[in-house]
């Protein structure tokens, strides 16, 4: 019998998944407890400010993607929590570092649904920077969207599903 | 307490140096790292270098920790170490895939400092 998420589907897009994974990466790695921020689900914190994004693929029984985004004020004090170390600029460590943070939350996140666990596949982070740019995700089944925050740090976390079998 | 040669191999620096703190809260404070950025670069590193303990990520670009630990114990490259494979992979599956490659141990990401301890000083041979 092939293995179907189908029957499944409301699992995958519960976004208290989400949250559960965000909260536990959050806590571990950096020592900190983030809140969902509501009110500002619909609103990407990106715009002319230079900001980053890290993507790693789903790829399997589900195809999509994990995707934060943040600015580079976040960004750095995201990296700052995480390796005890200060950053002036939004460098390759920093970088490296919310591409990290996407990589276990994209994995936190798969491990809360059996099936998908041993079925779905993770990418390397990819990691962009930049102002004004838009990242582009044709028609996806479905997408989970929120926003946290800890001390000053916002940050938006989507799971994008583009095609789950 | 004895010297303890450690190699960590992982494509992202910024996890290597989370490793290597948690090595040294582990109260391995006599240790020397050695950091690989790839599974090639962590062959080549065994080719010239005697160490005690092995920790690599999995999902790497180029040859994934899988491939790396199987190439090692392949080549007989660091016969008797222990190696621990630490990832966001978790399922059972994969756990029993990284035991079949040569893999002693298994750490998710995301881990505390206390599960890197209790599974290293599992594995490391008492002074």
């Amino acid at each position: 019998m092939t293995l179907s998420l189908r029957d499944s589907a409301h699992l995958v897009s519960d976004p208290e998944k989400l949250s559960l994974s965000v909260l536990e990466v959050f806590g571990t790695m950096l020592g900190v407890e983030c809140e969902p921020v509501e009110s500002c689900a619909s609103q990407p914190p990106v715009g002319a400010a230079e900001s980053v994004t890290a993507v790693v693929g789903f790829g399997g029984i589900l195809s999509g993607a994990c995707v934060i985004t943040c600015d580079d004020m976040s960004a750095r004090h995201i990296a700052s929590r995480m390796t005890g170390m200060a950053f002036e600029a939004l460098d390759d460590v920093v970088k490296d570092a919310i591409g990290e943070i996407c990589n276990m939350v994209a994995g936190a996140w798969k491990s809360r649904v059996p099936d998908l666990a041993a079925n779905c596949g993770l990418s390397v982070p990819a990691v962009i920077t930049g102002r004004d740019y838009n990242l582009h995700m044709q028609s996806p089944e479905f997408r989970v969207v929120r926003v946290y925050r800890f001390d000053a740090a916002n940050f938006q976390v989507a799971i994008v599903c583009d095609e789950l079998l | 307490m004895r010297e303890i040669q450690a190699l960590i191999v992982d494509d992202s620096s910024v996890m290597r140096k989370i490793v290597e703190r948690s090595l040294r809260q582990a109260g391995l404070e006599s240790l020397v790292v050695v950091e690989a950025g790839s599974g090639v670069e962590g062959l080549e590193t065994l080719k010239a270098k005697r160490v005690d303990l092995i920790l690599s990520d999995i999902n790497m670009p180029a040859m994934d920790g899988l491939e790396f630990v199987r190439q090692l114990r392949n080549q007989q490259l660091a016969e008797g170490v222990p190696v621990v494979m630490i990832t966001t992979e978790s399922s059972e599956e994969h756990v029993n895939q990284a035991i079949e490659a040569g893999a002693m141990g298994y750490i998710r990401k995301p881990f505390t400092a206390d599960q890197v301890k209790q599974k290293i000083l599992s594995l490391l041979p008492k002074a």
